[in-house]
Parts: structure tokens; C-alpha cells; sequence
């Protein structure tokens, strides 16, 4: 070609339109990728002799009440982003339901996994699914029992439903499971669960397969019912874990302290959820609760069902609901007291 | 501090003070001493195991056998056609109840009471089904509440007292707090005093985790639970749940939320009696773990 004016101007032009298309290639695959890891989990259009519809039913906080009405607000009292369901059918054999709860964070797929740890625990693949040790919670990422399989998958929440069950719609239920969570990636538990202790010497014991992670009053509630409002101030910037311990030291004590260790957004937030706490449940003791209430001292008050105690730390409150004992309530309380300052260090508090 | 709504918590559930708390401040209706029923309440509890087979695929021949049993028993008439008379009547339009969604009522529980309903005389135009948003119990006489038995875990229990939530134009109201103002709905103009018979299937009722169906926790119980108190149904169903609950961990399991609609619907909203003494329980058919 020759080099002439003319032809130094089109190759400029057409160098340029080539970079900009380059930049709009560039920009499509990045647009695809960030929708990538959300459009992965394509459940199996046909597995035995079920088979599903292609298109999915996508429900979100606008319609989950019609979908499933007040066990919607389980999934809302978490940080629910939305669902899809997929109904898998087979002529002559029971419907499998597929729901995948896709949630703003692992923490909140592990919460609703956490509100119960009963089930045959299922390893999807060996490698993946163990969780670094030591764990507090149970380490089952998915569980399984008459029919209902649940997972736990990084932001999602799985629950494959058939309710009749059979040896064969087992298997496809297992198999959809395993499909569903394959090459996605392995979370941890959440961080305030590593403030508690299994062991609390002397002789008490966490019972990890009561443990539950939440931020919501309602959830609290299915727990531990401690009243239709929510006197702690709950809230989806919250953190929540409620902890059994139990004796170890003798079969026959079947003695238990409900702990409750909640970590809010800042150390205000925290004083006003402990105010409202002390002004509702214990408005016999609320003038003196209010005037010795020092951050970071336990206190404790008797009450119908034991000793009530709780302790301030900064952002963090916990709390004993029920111990029969005030110095066994004490000594669950001050289990993590040494762990805050570190945790606010990782957190670059 | 004194004009602030007192908050109910689980204190006032240990201390047995919660339906003054209610009649108070949450209902703003002053407690009554007297306005629960002291008289006795029939309930009635048949069960079949045949009902089910293994594969839990009800057999509609056995649930009509104990339907008819149930309103024998029930009404103490000697046909199903003079039971149904002693409830309805003939020119009544019968609206049915079932629960629609999330553990619903079994087809044939519906299937059987509808057919026992035309061979009583009355016709097909003068049933209907009532539940959900479309459904109006304005247009009827008469209803039959079909609530399936269930735990709930937002109002403790989610079966006779919760059945009529549609009704109220506003069932976001009665959840949380508001569960114990589920009574009231009972008392609507379009459905006071219309109930004929409560019966609840409790064919494979749900113990925990409602309404979310959630298998680990139905089990076969294979029984209809019937009466015309619907407090007294509902305090026999929370009965037999909390059983099977207890059953089921070894140890005391108690409803969370507990279901304060129940006595709140006996005591504030005059509904019927939530006290096991003044039930009376008329069992019969299949024994093994009746649970009450």
C-alpha cells in the first residue's frame, strides 16, 4: 500500500476504531464474568428419570411472602438477596423442589444452615468440604434427613426437597447437591464464632449442635424465644451467635446456660441494645442497672429462671439468659473477654 | 414510662402474667376474669393407620370411614346424614377451609368431607372453597374449618386459630406480636359464630420448622381431630405436638415463639377454653402413640 496521506489517515482511523472495539470486547467479558459466578449454578436440566423445566422461578423480597408466606421472614432476617426455584418432575414419581437462596454473604448462608445441625452429614468432595480446625460449629456443610437435603455453599443456601422419599429419589437429590456446589468455593465459618470456647473449665461444654448464627429478633426468637420485640436491637448490621453450654462433669446434671454474644456496628449501638435489654427485661432492676452499668464489668440479676448476666465490651455484647448458678454464669461471660482485643485488631478496629 | 405499651417477654410467660400484659397493652382490651368458658369441650382424636401407606399416599376409602366416625362421635347422631344436619343447614352455603399452601390440607380430607357433605343433601353449588385471597366467607352460612396441623415459626402454632388469617384482609398484622390478636378474626362480622366444625387433618402433621414443610420433622400420626370449640381443637393439636416434640429430643422442647394466641383467644377474645381440664377427649382407633 502506499503510504500516502490519505492512506495514514484511514489506518490511523482504523487503528483507533480498533481500540475502542477492543475496549467494548473488554468490557462485554468483564460485564459476563462479574454475572458468571451467579449464572454457574445451572442445576441439571434431566437427572434419573426426573427432568425440570428450563426456565426458573425467581423470587425476591417483593414476592417471597406469596411464595412461602411468614417463612419468608427466616430468609429476610438474613441478608436475602433472592431465590430461585426449580421443580424437577417425573411421570408417575414425587416432585423434587430445588430452592437456592442466594444471600449477600457466606455468613448469612452459613446462619440459616446453623438454625439446625440435625441431618446425615454429606461430604461432596472430600478435599473441599473440610473446614480448617479448629471449628466451633458443627464442620457439615451439607445435611441431609427423610428427604430434605440442606447446603451451605459459599452466598447460597440449598434446599432439595422431595417429600416422598425412596432409595432412588435419594441418589438424584444427593446427585443435584453435588452438581450445585461443584467448583465453587469453600468459606469459612464466621469470625465471631471463633470468640467462643468449646471447653469452659471447670466442666462446662459447648453444644456445637445447638449453635446458632443470626441477626435477626425473629430468628432469635425460633431459638430462644426472649420477647415479641426486639429489645436487643437486631438488626442486618448485626452479628448473633447463641451458644448452649452444658455440664460435662456429671451425666446426671443436665444443667445448661443459654449464652448470647452479639456483635453490633459500633460501641454505641451496642450500649443503647443493652439499655433497651435492661429496660424491658429487667425494669425491676432498671434504675440500678442503669446507674452501675460500666462498660466492660459483669453484671447480674436474679430472676424466675436463674441469673441473668451480661458485659459490655466495646461493640460486643454477651449475654447469660438463664444460669442457676451467678458464678457459673460469670465464668461462661468472661470466655471471651481475651479474644475482643485481638478480634478488633484483625478487624482494624 | 407509664403511657409506654408494656413489652411482653419470656418472663411473663414464666411468671404467668402475660394475658394481663395482653388484655392491657398489646390488645388494649382490659383483661376479664370470666370471659373463658368453664364449661367442658368436646374434642374428638380418630385415627386409622391405615389412612397412609408407606409411602404416606393417603387411601381416601379409610379417611371417609373416619370421617364418619369423627362425626358420629362428634354429634352423638347414628348417620352421617343426621350428624351433618345437627351442624348445617339445609339451605345453609357451606363455605370449606382447607389450608392451601405449605403443608396443606390433604386433597382427600377435602375430597371426603365434600362428598359426605352431598350425600348429607347438600349440593355441589352450595360448597365452596374459601381460603386464600380470593376466598370470602361473607357469601357463606356456614364453615368448616380444614386446617392442616402444623408448628409455626413465627406464631408458635400455625393451625385452627391462624386458618381464618385471609379473612382479615391483612395477615402481615397477626404475625410477631400480632399472633395474639389472631382471635379476633374469628369474631369479623363475615365469620362470627359461622363455624359448624373444626376438623383438623393431623394425618402427617409438621412438629417444627412451619410452614416451611421440612420432612425430619412430620411423622405419621394418622389421625382427624375434630369439635366446634376451635381454642379446644387447637389446645389438643399444640398438645400432641408438643409431645411429639419432647419425643423427639429426649427432653422438653417447647414451642418458640410459644403460641400465645391460644389462651389469648380463650381469655381475651372469648373463643373457647385453651385449659386441658375442661376438654373433654373422645379417642378412638389406632392407639400407639396418641400423644394425649
Amino acid at each position: 500500500m502506499l503510504l500516502t496521506k490519505k492512506n495514514v489517515l484511514a489506518v490511523k482511523r482504523f487503528m483507533i476504531f480498533a481500540v475502542f472495539l477492543q475496549a467494548f470486547l473488554l468490557m462485554q467479558s468483564k460485564d459476563a464474568t462479574a454475572n458468571m459466578g451467579e449464572s454457574m449454578i445451572n442445576p441439571l436440566l434431566k437427572v434419573g428419570l426426573w427432568s425440570r423445566a428450563e426456565t426458573v422461578q425467581n423470587i425476591t423480597d417483593q414476592n417471597i411472602f406469596q411464595y412461602m408466606n411468614g417463612a419468608g421472614e427466616v430468609y429476610l432476617g438474613y441478608r436475602f438477596d433472592y431465590l430461585d426455584v426449580y421443580k424437577y418432575k417425573g411421570a408417575g414419581l414425587p416432585e423434587i423442589l430445588v430452592e437456592i437462596y442466594w444471600m449477600k454473604s457466606s455468613d448469612d448462608a452459613f446462619g440459616l444452615l446453623s438454625m439446625d445441625w440435625g441431618g446425615e452429614p454429606v461430604i461432596f468432595n472430600e478435599s473441599l468440604d473440610s473446614q480448617p480446625s479448629p471449628a466451633i460449629a458443627p464442620a457439615s456443610r451439607a445435611l441431609y434427613g427423610a428427604g430434605l437435603l440442606r447446603i451451605w455453599s459459599e452466598n447460597v443456601y440449598v434446599r432439595i426437597l422431595v417429600e416422598h422419599e425412596t432409595a432412588e429419589s435419594k441418589k438424584v437429590v444427593l446427585s443435584l447437591g453435588k452438581a450445585i456446589t461443584r467448583n465453587r468455593i469453600v468459606t469459612p465459618q464466621p469470625k465471631l464464632l471463633n470468640l467462643l470456647s468449646s471447653y469452659v473449665n471447670p466442666g462446662w461444654k459447648l453444644r456445637s449442635d445447638r449453635i446458632a448464627y443470626f441477626r435477626s429478633y425473629l430468628v432469635l426468637n425460633t431459638i430462644y424465644f426472649l420477647s415479641f420485640k426486639n429489645i436487643l436491637k437486631l438488626n442486618l448490621s448485626t452479628e448473633a451467635v447463641f451458644a448452649p453450654y452444658e455440664r460435662t462433669t456429671d451425666q446426671k446434671d443436665n444443667r445448661r446456660v443459654q449464652f448470647l454474644l452479639i456483635k453490633y456496628e459500633t460501641a454505641a449501638q451496642a450500649q443503647s441494645a443493652l439499655a433497651s435489654f435492661c429496660r424491658t427485661y429487667l425494669e425491676e432492676n432498671n434504675k440500678k442497672t442503669v446507674s452501675g452499668m460500666m462498660v466492660d464489668t459483669p453484671l447480674f440479676y436474679q430472676i424466675e429462671e436463674g441469673w441473668v448476666g451480661f458485659r459490655l465490651t466495646g461493640r460486643y455484647l454477651s449475654l447469660v439468659l438463664n444460669s442457676q448458678e451467678k458464678s457459673e454464669g460469670l465464668l461462661i461471660l468472661n470466655q471471651i473477654q481475651s479474644n475482643i482485643p485481638k478480634m478488633e485488631i484483625d478487624d482494624g478496629n | 414510662m407509664g403511657t409506654e405499651e408494656k413489652v411482653i417477654t419470656r418472663r411473663d410467660f414464666v411468671r404467668g402474667a402475660v394475658y394481663t400484659t395482653l388484655g392491657t397493652s398489646v390488645i388494649g382490651v382490659p383483661w376479664q376474669d370470666g370471659l373463658s368458658k368453664t364449661n367442658s369441650s368436646l374434642v374428638t382424636i380418630v385415627r386409622n393407620q391405615n389412612a397412609m401407606n408407606s409411602s404416606r399416599y393417603v387411601d381416601i376409602k379409610t379417611v371417609e370411614m373416619m370421617l364418619k366416625q369423627t362425626l358420629l362421635q362428634f354429634t352423638g347422631q347414628r348417620s352421617t346424614k343426621d350428624a351433618w344436619r345437627s351442624l348445617i343447614k339445609s339451605n345453609d352455603i357451606v363455605g370449606l377451609v382447607p389450608t392451601e399452601h405449605l403443608n396443606p390440607t390433604h386433597d382427600e380430607v377435602v375430597e371426603a368431607v365434600t362428598k359426605s357433605l352431598r350425600s348429607a343433601g347438600i349440593s355441589k353449588r352450595q360448597i365452596k372453597e374459601v381460603q386464600g385471597w380470593s376466598g370470602d366467607p361473607k357469601n357463606c352460612s356456614a364453615l368448616i374449618a380444614l386446617p392442616a396441623l402444623k408448628a409455626h415459626q413465627q406464631t408458635g402454632i400455625g393451625t385452627v386459630l391462624k386458618n381464618y388469617i385471609m379473612f382479615s384482609g391483612n395477615p402481615e398484622r397477626y404475625h410477631k406480636s400480632g399472633s395474639s390478636r389472631l382471635g379476633e378474626i374469628w369474631n369479623l362480622p363475615s365469620v362470627k359464630g359461622k363455624t359448624k366444625l373444626v376438623l383438623v387433618d393431623a394425618l402427617y402433621p409438621l412438629c417444627d420448622k412451619g410452614p416451611q414443610p421440612d420432612p425430619r420433622y412430620k411423622w405419621a400420626y394418622h389421625g382427624l381431630i375434630a369439635g366446634s370449640d376451635p381454642v379446644a381443637v387447637e389446645t389438643v393439636g399444640v398438645k400432641i405436638i408438643m409431645e411429639k416434640r419432647k419425643a423427639l429430643r429426649g427432653e422438653d422442647w417447647p414451642l418458640s415463639p410459644p403460641p400465645v394466641c391460644v389462651e389469648a383467644a380463650d381469655r381475651i377474645h372469648g373463643l373457647g377454653t385453651s385449659k386441658m381440664a375442661n376438654i373433654r377427649i373422645k379417642k378412638s382407633g389406632w392407639t400407639q402413640d396418641s400423644l394425649v
